[in-house]
């Protein structure tokens, strides 16, 4: 009780003085094709944004590894990103945020990507995408983040991406991209609790099939949602997912569990995130190379931003949701970016440029 | 002090105090209680565990406790603590309270052995002879019917004034006599009834295949013992032991020089008087020899170079275009997704001539048909994340044409290649290779793949030589597919085809580093070999300064698919291997920062290469406008046309020479 009472008190006043007095946003970003990751620092009394840090990351300087996935401890006091290749597993990786010395890893399934920690389990969930493995489930992992122990693995749909956690902690949700599939994960059960087709007709369900002796490189899966990502909203009963193959952002009831609601999109909506005072949701269009900005409660865009290149990736908002920062991967050469978005003006008001393929992106803290 | 900051200070002292407050009273004080302090089982039994959460009082907390393996294959675990032993061996169980403030404690769990059922002495000699000794062997078995090496097995003599065993387990037949020698272990003993009979051997003799010749450091020389009775009758089953003396000229700390086997071979790393010695009893052999240094070193000279000054340089090939000039192409790494086309037909003028350019990031390796006309790229980090490869038309250097992309089912990545016989073999998503045939270059089809199915497989790169493709797999070592092989193949092949390739043969070794695989016939001895070489980063990533490689090139001699023996290898200190090239009984072989070595691999391989002196030469690539200037850091040779062409990852395209040197030449 006592305890309950302290972190009440905590809460009420780190809102207070955050509302009052901060200025500053600082967030991780991951360059896929250069093996780093950024801290960026954003000041939102001038607008302007900086690379504050890049990190080496990965074990080979001469493959690239592929930093994918990165979030950040509830408590500020670490940071993880998600590394896709391996020999030929990938790995999670843990770091301290501030020194940004590394602390230990763990190996995990094919292509891991997506990742967050349940505030109600202190777990941490991460999909292993297996992006460009056989068409066949896959599953998602399941980590003490504080010994980097790898718990378990829970099996779920083909090519699963888009992990988050509602913000009570009991459910992870994500998506299964060639099945059409949201798939909902009960954080201390460690099961998959609940699958909602997101299609009439679209993908395959594998869970009841025997897979033995198949030749899953001839088949041909027909997903038509091809959903990319799912974040829930932080009071209410919603997820949201992007239809990357439909070009819809959907709208899930979770306690009736059925799409509530439709919206067409820009081409190709990849990644998205609801604000934290559950107004907004700000999505990328991977395929056109912007991001749109939605209100969730009259269900209109209310802007679509240009991004500084092409291949628009991930999106985070500020805890006080003033400012979206999206990564854009960039082709080629080109170095990725990451673009900051004022969300009360909805224009671009900065650019910062990263190292190749700017992916994973998570928001660290707000501070003075 | 503004306003801002006094608020900031206030906050933050009041948060301190809070926090620290808060966490004293909570986390520190819980604790996790199993119900046991530890658990044996033994194999396929089942259980249940249960935990308790305690505060400091010992109250029970309501707080949920989850439980894992610490070793999911070996013991199973569901988090409701119901529990299933697979394997033996020593584990744990992890139990973990869920929340912030989690707290974890860990259950030893012991999965005791099968008890042991048998043990069998083996390689038995039917007569033992006094003043001999040998090693005993024998195989222990469990009821599982498990071989096992991990059991305190007990040897003793009764007699040890006739048969005495060493620590080593080495039996010693001190005279004539009887003895019985057992072995016990868990209650199961085995006996072996010794006749120890007069040795009749009275001399040995020791011959070799040196005669006449001069001795070098690397040399291998047989030595064969023979033991004789009183009438130079042959005592074949006398047990023979070899061993050396060694005065090496170089006496000033001068490490291990040379090594011998029990099958009498022999070979020297440094100059000096040898003797070698053949013993059988009481009964010796000697002979005393001198070897000379190798002497091969010569001087590596620069003929040309193409250096890169912008972006980092991967794979080469060389090739006599159809024009009957001399080209060259690099990938990049990591960059703007391009392959350089280069004129080398006066490598003292290396110019690029075309620069392709694709959506990737990285172009790791380049190839070119036998004939000249076709290339084939590969590509990592396409934007659209559809990788594969790309067919050039290369009938014309200065004008490449793209004919086709082709990515199905190459999505994954595509890092290395090889062309052979209208068919491109791709490496690819880091699992398997696809097999194109690439008779319509601009229309691509896959006929067939190849892909191991052990668990976490993985592999790198493969060779093709006479219709045998030789991959290499990491952790699963080199693998030899027949995919068409012809008479000239030194092995026999499987019937295999582009359409249907066939498992040969593999070898496999414990590091787990195995990056590069080269199929070579010795020129001087016939034997047949693989160099396989390794890859590796132990030292991890350095943020801070260049990084350092490991890892050498094992050199595996087949005696038939089924014999593959790792018999030399060749460990540069303090560098690491990438790739390489043998041609005529020489080796050119990238070491990253130990740049290129030339390296005589002529007559029989055995022991450390580089002990022996069997370097030829050594060039470090260094430029100051290289890309990372001034910094070695060498990606794979390739001999053409009496020069050494070479990649470097900091600096580009390379042309080298071996000199002369009229101060050194072979001994």
């Amino acid at each position: 009780m006592l305890r309950i009472i302290c972190l009440a008190i905590i809460s009420l006043l780190l809102t207070f003085f955050e509302n009052s007095v901060a200025q500053e946003y600082f967030l991780y970003v991951a360059a896929e094709s250069e093996d780093q990751v950024h801290l960026v620092h954003f000041n939102a009394e001038t607008e302007k944004a900086e690379i504050a840090k890049t990190i080496d990351v990965g074990r080979y300087p001469t493959e690239i590894d592929g930093p994918h996935g990165v979030s950040v401890s509830p408590d500020g006091e670490y940071w993880f990103v998600s590394i896709a290749h391996g020999n030929p597993y990938g790995w999670l990786a843990k770091y301290k945020t501030g020194t940004d010395e590394l602390v230990g890893t763990t190996e995990l399934g094919m292509f891991p990507a997506t990742m967050e920690i349940s505030q109600a389990t202190g777990l941490l969930y991460v999909v292993n995408f297996n992006l460009h493995g056989e068409m066949v489930p896959s599953t998602v992992s399941v980590v003490d983040p504080e010994s980097m122990f790898r718990l378990t693995d829970i099996d779920t749909g083909i090519m699963p991406h888009g992990s988050r956690v509602s913000s009570n902690g009991k459910h992870m949700y994500h998506v299964s991209m060639m099945t059409d599939e949201l798939i909902e994960v009960n954080t201390a059960s460690m099961e998959v609790s609940r699958k909602l087709k997101l299609s009439e007709s679209g993908g395959m369900d594998h869970s009841s099939m025997d897979h033995s002796g198949m030749n899953h490189g001839n088949m041909k899966h027909s997903p038509k949602e091809k959903p990319t990502w799912a974040d829930p909203h932080p009071t209410k009963p919603f997820v949201y997912v992007a239809g990357n193959g439909s070009n819809e952002l959907l709208e899930i009831n979770t306690d009736n569990w059925e799409i509530t609601r439709r919206f067409t999109t820009g081409k190709a909506p990849y990644n998205l995130e609801v604000s934290p005072n559950g107004k907004l949701v700000v999505v990328s269009y991977k395929g056109e190379g912007s991001t749109g900005i939605w209100d969730i409660e009259t269900g209109k865009e209310l802007a679509k931003v240009a991004n500084t290149r092409r291949v628009s990736h991930g999106v985070t908002i500020s805890p006080d949701s003033k400012y979206a920062f999206i990564s854009v991967e960039g082709i080629g050469g080109e170095p990725g970016s990451v673009d900051v978005i004022n969300l009360e003006t909805n224009t671009l008001v900065d650019y910062v440029e990263t190292g190749k393929q700017a992916g994973g992106i998570y928001f660290w803290k707000q501070v003075n | 002090m503004t306003m801002n900051t006094l608020k900031k200070l206030g906050f933050q002292i009041l948060l301190l105090m809070l926090l620290s407050f808060s966490t004293l009273a909570t986390a520190q004080e819980k604790s996790i209680v199993f119900e046991m302090e530890e658990m044996t089982l033994k194999i396929d039994e089942e259980t249940k565990i249960t935990a308790k959460v305690l505060d400091a009082d010992g109250n029970i907390l309501p707080d949920t406790v989850i439980f894992f393996s610490g070793n999911r294959r070996s013991l199973i675990v569901n988090q409701l603590g119901d529990v299933k032993a697979v394997k033996p061996g020593s584990f744990s169980i992890i139990a973990i309270t869920l929340g912030q403030n989690r707290i974890r404690k860990d259950l030893p769990v012991t999965v005791e052995f099968p008890p042991v059922t048998s043990i069998e002495f083996v390689e038995k000699p039917e007569n033992v002879y006094s003043g001999t000794s040998f090693p005993l062997t024998f195989v222990v078995k469990d009821a599982s019917g498990a071989i096992r090496d991990n059991v305190d097995v007990m040897i003793t003599s009764d007699k040890e004034d006739v048969v005495s065993i060493n620590s080593f387990n080495d039996l010693k037949a001190l005279k004539k006599g009887n003895s019985t020698v057992s072995a016990s272990a868990e209650g199961i003993t085995a006996e072996w009834k010794i006749r120890v009979s007069d040795n009749p051997t009275r001399s040995i003799s020791l011959t070799h295949d040196y005669e006449h010749k001069s001795v070098r450091t690397g040399d291998v020389i047989h030595f064969e013992a023979t033991a004789l009775d009183n009438r130079n009758r042959e005592v074949s089953d006398a047990p023979i032991n070899y061993t050396f003396i060694a005065s090496p000229d170089d006496n000033l700390g001068q490490g291990a020089s040379a090594q011998i086997e029990q099958d009498g071979r022999f070979v020297a790393n440094h100059p000096g008087k040898y003797t070698v010695m053949a013993r059988s009893g009481n009964n010796i052999a000697e002979t005393s020899f001198r070897v000379e240094i190798r002497n091969v070193q010569r001087p590596i000279e620069v003929v040309g170079k193409g250096i890169v000054p912008d972006v980092k340089t991967s794979d080469l090939w060389v090739w006599e275009g159809v024009d009957g000039r001399d080209y060259a192409v690099t990938g990049t790494w990591g960059a703007r997704g391009e392959a350089f086309f280069w004129d080398v037909t006066d490598p003292t003028n290396i110019h690029t001539i075309d620069t392709v350019q694709v959506d990737a990031r990285t172009v790791n390796d380049v190839k070119v048909s036998e004939d000249g006309t076709i290339a084939v790229i590969t590509r990592e980090g396409a934007s659209n994340r559809r990788n594969g490869i790309i067919i050039l038309d290369v009938t014309d250097p200065s004008n490449v044409e793209i004919l086709s992309e082709y990515t199905e089912d190459l999505t994954g990545g595509v890092h290395n290649v090889f062309i052979y016989e209208d068919h491109v073999y791709a490496v690819n998503n880091g699992r398997k290779y696809d097999i194109i045939n690439i008779e319509d270059p601009r229309n691509p089809r896959t006929v067939s793949q190849f892909e191991l199915d052990t668990p976490g497989h993985a592999i790198h790169d493969v060779w093709i030589e006479d219709g045998i493709a030789y991959s290499s797999n990491w952790g699963d070592g080199i693998i030899a597919v027949d995919i068409g092989s012809n008479t000239s193949a030194d092995m026999p092949g499987a019937g295999g085809s582009p359409e249907n390739p066939v498992k040969l043969g593999s070898y496999t070794y414990p590091s787990g580093w195995n990056h590069a695989a080269f199929p070579f016939k010795s020129k001087s001895t016939g034997s047949f070999y693989v160099a396989a070489g390794d890859e590796a980063f132990p030292y991890g990533l350095d943020t801070q300064g260049p990084n350092r490689a490991a890892g050498w090139i094992h050199f595996v001699k087949f005696d038939g698919w089924d014999n593959p023996e790792e018999v030399a290898r060749y460990q540069v200190p303090e560098a690491g291997s990438h790739n390489y090239w043998i041609e005529d009984d020489i080796m050119y072989a990238a070491f990253y920062n130990g740049g290129l070595r030339v390296v005589d691999i002529s007559g029989e391989l055995m022991g450390d290469l580089y002990q022996q002196g069997r370097e030829i030469g050594l060039f470090l690539p260094r430029d100051k406008n290289a890309a990372i200037p001034n910094a070695p850091f060498t990606w794979g040779p390739m001999p053409y046309k009496g020069l050494i062409f070479l990649s470097d990852w900091n600096s580009g395209l390379w042309a080298v020479r071996v000199g002369e040197d009229p101060t050194a030449g072979t001994n």
